[in-house]
């Protein structure tokens, strides 16, 4: 056994395997919440999984990255008492899509490069990826197909499932999902050569499915080079009641922030919590002076992370996923296919097409 | 994340949220519900981050008693029955009428119903009210007389469907963001929005035509607007058929004189217009905020807007503040009704009641929670007994609030915090947040839905519905403290909450027990001038903002909502700020009959010329400018139309 093996599961067969992954490790899976809703959380036992499920509102990178964590505890009486309360469990999250695999990804290039959070690189490396590819487009907002970041993955996954009806085709992406996958190979069998072309021919049909096309290439130069007039921006924004949506939600946003909350006596507790470049307090300095204190500012650097040339050539993707969370949740028009259709039309006004 | 589902309480529409608990670090996870009908996977910036507030260590954490100037640490025995003893004093001393108590849109519809139960039955006072009073108690009576019931008629999923929305003094989309994303999208969709707002906002900008009224002054155009729909035969078949037809006609037969004088600085081409707009475009939902509610005439206002509605065969949907501010009127938790909106002068309610509830009530109609305040004031009430409202910063005039507050013989507060208010109380009990309860909230579009326990209460905290359990036993009769079992009391004795059962609710996303207005009926609207006042020559505007909302007693603890708003500041249009010779940045001085303010001075080209406006800010609450006696019928202060006088700092 072996990375790059294409191996079959049947459904039959996934209760005993996952049960079995169960004892070394917790499972994280999309589960049923109420009125419809999914929720990835920690499965008790396999019977929990819902494998049919579309799209979930909160990404599983919770997992890796909290919404809040404790970072350290310490005592403000002059005695370097300090405990880090790192929590790192063993874990597999079973469902994933193929967009917040990527995403996982992303985070682990800006978490786990130059400084790295100790944090986020423990928790990633104790968890194995089982992604699941969307055999069609599970809502009509996504467009991972536009940031090649689904809806099959060529790499990044730890395993890779496909449902084939009765079975899912069962790739091995890496040494953690090869670790994961040899102590249960005997619910596993070799894939034959029907079952990589079905799923060949799934992934054909998933691509022509998507309803939202998002043409980021050509957003790319004008947002990198500048070329998007601040007036623009400010219109775009102008209706942007401020929750914080696009951000808390996107599978790529790393944005946190830090706060030491008193607790008993002279013990404070540092904890992290996810935040958003599009607060006005998230760049506020100390001197009261804003650098993006203007909505269609913050708007302008959401972007320039998600679609310029700079940061692309930094990671070699752009910073957009496609799960098309932030279509769905936003409460006005700025989820990035918005955005970058907005730049685009907006953008034959103000230049001559030569300079695009 | 392993969210447990409940409903938001920091406004009324009511979203579904889940959240996640530890118990070391309170909530640790937020995450709207990808299927709810309100929020269908949004959250406003209030929803994703004040939850986590909630369960912090600055809470009460256990009852107080006041010892002279302070208040100490006592048991929940001994505070109980502190309280008991003391309405047990009142009552022998000067009869159970001399109790007043005011409850809040934050309690859960159990809640509600017991503390309407434990005011008429068991203390037998029919002084008892809710906070509602103070923001939106004005759409009570008139709706009751043009549709039978103070309730939305359509849904909030309606919104997208709808052909044309007049929307009266409301910023939805700072108030209610997820309701001011709906109308983003209709108007997207092709929905013609007619708005009224004195000031520029995110509604105004959505809006196909905005009207621009000098604040207060809404009734001298509606009743144009009535005039134009009737002239012009606007109405719909039905409309002539409507009981009050003629009366209403010759009520609003002058209607012109004042808007020919300009009094209300909307022409009668912009009525025309607008009345074209909404009678062209079916079906037409008409929408009215605190803009509308809270002004000199508001009983009047509604009774206009509703007869708008009823004239163009549209519904009406108004847009209340708490997040159970409808339930908790339907639970009676509101002057002069008991459950259900039967009035108290009604001999058979009273029987149907009395036989409820095993005891004798009095028939007087109660008084307002503003007619208490000013009953604590001259010595009639002698006591007063608030469940989970802020008054200080909630009522008027805060220096009088204040004096009042401490004058009264006796102060009872339950509150999550120690509050402006609760800091002036004889006894405090420190109440669960709707975290840490069972319940049902009801919301704008009378919606019913499940509020569930997610967390363990804080400190010694105990639910509101147990207080009031323990208070009525102490008084000898029995409240369940099992908001399941009041619940099943609610669906038996109020007719609007028959069939409504826990499991009937999680059955899907609670249930409605309003849907379309059943009968429709036109109401007179007498002109009425508001009066002008030389030595106040601008009209302040409070309103409610984004991050600091309501009272902004929960918002103030978010370090982020904080952030985002750091100073408070007033708005004046660049002329005036040019006429006083103020530049922006400059402190001024707000000052009305009833208090001052002193703001940071901001320009804003979006605020009418005469006119200032101040954003609530985290403790420091530009309703101090208002006096008592607003809106003559319901009391309602008139936050949005308080004459002032602006000067800067020396």
């Amino acid at each position: 056994m072996t990375i790059g093996d294409k191996l079959v599961l049947k459904k039959t067969d996934t209760g005993r395997f996952f049960e079995s992954l169960g004892q070394e490790m917790r499972l994280i899976a999309p589960k049923a919440a109420f009125g419809g809703d999914v929720m990835f959380d920690v499965a008790q036992s396999p019977d929990e999984i819902v494998w049919d499920y579309g799209h979930d509102v909160c990404p599983p990178k919770q997992f890796v990255f909290p919404q809040t964590e404790e970072m350290l505890r310490y005592e403000a009486n002059g005695k370097a008492n300090i405990k880090n309360l790192l929590d790192a469990p063993k874990q597999a999250i079973i469902g994933i899509r193929s967009c917040d695999v990527s995403g996982i990804k992303t985070l682990d290039g800006f978490f786990g490069s130059d400084i790295i959070d100790p944090y986020f690189k423990a928790r990633a490396e104790n968890t194995v990826l089982f992604s699941l590819v969307c055999n069609t487009p599970p809502k009509e907002e996504c467009f991972c197909i536009c940031c090649d970041a689904g809806p099959f993955l060529d790499g990044g996954f730890d395993v890779q499932l496909t449902d084939l009806g009765d079975r899912f085709l069962y790739e091995i992406g890496s040494e953690k999902g090869l670790a994961a996958t040899e102590p249960r190979s005997d619910a596993l069998r070799a894939a034959e050569a029907a079952d990589v072309q079905e799923r060949k021919r799934i992934e054909l049909q998933a691509d022509s499915q998507f309803q939202t096309k998002t043409y980021f290439a050509k957003a790319i130069i004008p947002i990198s080079s500048d070329l998007v007039p601040d007036e623009v921006w400010e219109e775009m924004a102008s209706t942007c009641l401020r929750c914080g949506a696009c951000t808390n939600l996107c599978p790529v946003c790393t944005c946190f922030t830090v706060e030491d909350r008193a607790q008993s006596g002279e013990s404070f507790l540092r904890c992290r919590s996810w935040d958003s470049c599009q607060y006005a307090g998230f760049t506020r300095e100390a001197s009261g002076f804003n650098p993006r204190h203007t909505a269609g500012s913050r708007l302008k650097r959401r972007f320039y992370h998600k679609a310029s040339y700079q940061y692309i050539a930094r990671d070699g993707h752009h910073g957009c996923v496609g799960c098309g969370r932030c279509v769905t949740a936003c409460l006005t028009h700025l989820g990035a296919p918005d955005v970058v259709k907005r730049i685009r039309r907006e953008m034959h006004k103000y230049l001559e097409p030569e300079a695009v | 994340m392993n969210g447990k589902p409940t409903i938001c309480g920091f406004c009324s529409l009511g979203c579904a949220m889940y959240i996640e608990t530890s118990p070391e670090r309170g909530v640790t996870g937020v995450c709207p519900s990808a299927n709810h009908p309100v929020s269908s996977g949004r959250l406003c910036v209030r929803g994703w981050n004040n939850p986590f507030t909630l369960l912090s260590k600055d809470r009460l954490q256990s009852p107080l008693i006041r010892n002279g100037d302070s208040l100490e640490p006592a048991s929940w025995k001994d505070a109980i029955d502190f309280t008991v003893t003391a309405i047990k004093r009142i009552i022998s001393d000067s009869g159970p009428n001399r109790l007043g108590i005011i409850g809040s849109g934050k309690l859960t519809n159990e809640e509600c119903y017991s503390l309407s139960k434990l005011a008429r039955a068991i203390i037998g006072t029919p002084h008892v009210d809710g906070a509602c009073r103070f923001y939106d108690a004005s759409i009570i009576h008139p709706l009751i007389e043009t549709s039978g019931v103070p309730a939305s008629h359509t849904d909030i999923e309606s919104v997208l469907k709808a052909g044309s929305i007049l929307i009266v003094g409301s910023n939805a989309t700072e108030q209610a963001p997820i309701l001011g994303s709906r109308l983003e999208d209709a108007a997207r969709n092709g929905c013609v929005i007619v708005a009224a707002d004195p000031r520029v906002t995110g509604v105004t900008r959505q809006a196909k035509l905005h009207l621009r009224p000098k604040p207060g002054t809404d009734l001298i155009w509606l009743r144009g607007l009535i005039k134009v729909i009737i002239e012009q035969k606007l109405y719909s078949n039905t409309a002539p058929t409507l009981p009050g037809f003629e009366e209403m006609r010759n009520s609003i037969e002058d209607a012109w004189a004042d808007i020919a004088k300009d009094a209300c600085r909307v022409d009668r081409d912009s009525i025309m217009e607008a009345a074209k707009l909404l009678a062209g475009n079916s079906p037409t939902i008409v929408m009215f905020g605190l803009g509308a509610l809270q002004q000199p005439q508001s009983t009047q206002v509604v009774k206009a807007l509703a007869n708008v509605a009823n004239l163009l065969g549209g519904s009406i949907m108004p847009l209340r503040s708490q997040a159970n501010a409808q339930g908790a009127c339907d639970m009676g938790l509101i002057s002069g009704f008991l459950p259900g909106y039967r009035a108290t002068d009604h001999p058979a309610t009273m029987k149907k009641w009395e036989t409820a509830w095993e005891a004798n009530l009095s028939a007087e109609p109660g008084m307002s929670a503003i007619g208490m305040l000013e009953a604590c004031a001259s010595g009639q009430l002698k006591g007063l007994m608030v469940f989970g409202e802020n008054l200080v910063r909630t009522a008027p005039n805060t220096d009088a609030t204040r004096a009042i507050l401490d004058k009264v013989g006796f102060l009872a507060v339950t509150d999550l915090y120690l509050t402006e208010t609760a800091k002036l109380a004889d006894v405090v009990f420190p109440a669960c947040s709707f975290l840490e309860k069972d319940g049902a909230f009801t919301n704008i579009e009378s919606r019913v839905q499940r509020v569930r326990k997610v967390s363990e209460p804080i400190g010694e905290s105990r639910s509101d519905l147990q207080i009031i359990s323990e208070l009525a036993s102490g008084l000898g009769i029995d409240i369940s403290s099992d908001p399941l079992v009041v619940m099943e009391e609610i669906a038996s004795n109020v007719p609007q909450y028959a069939g409504v059962s826990y499991k009937a609710l999680d059955e899907s996303w609670g249930r409605q027990w309003l849907r379309g207005a059943s009968e429709a009926r036109l109401a007179p609207v007498p002109a009425s001038t508001p009066p002008e006042n030389p030595e106040y020559p601008f009209t302040l505007i409070a309103s409610r903002a984004l991050f600091p909302q309501g009272s902004a007693t929960i918002c103030e603890k978010s370090s982020i909502l904080r952030r985002e708003q750091p100073e408070s500041f007033v708005e004046l249009n660049e002329r005036d700020a040019e006429r006083l010779g103020l530049k922006p940045g400059r402190q001024v001085t707000v000052s009305s009959r009833s208090g001052s303010i002193t703001r940071a001075l901001a320009l804003n080209s979006g605020v009418p010329e005469g006119c200032a406006h101040a954003p609530g800010h985290f403790g420091d609450s530009p309703n101090t400018l208002a006096s008592y006696g607003g809106d003559p019928v319901s009391g309602t202060p008139a936050y949005k139309a308080c004459a002032v006088k602006i000067e800067a700092v020396k």
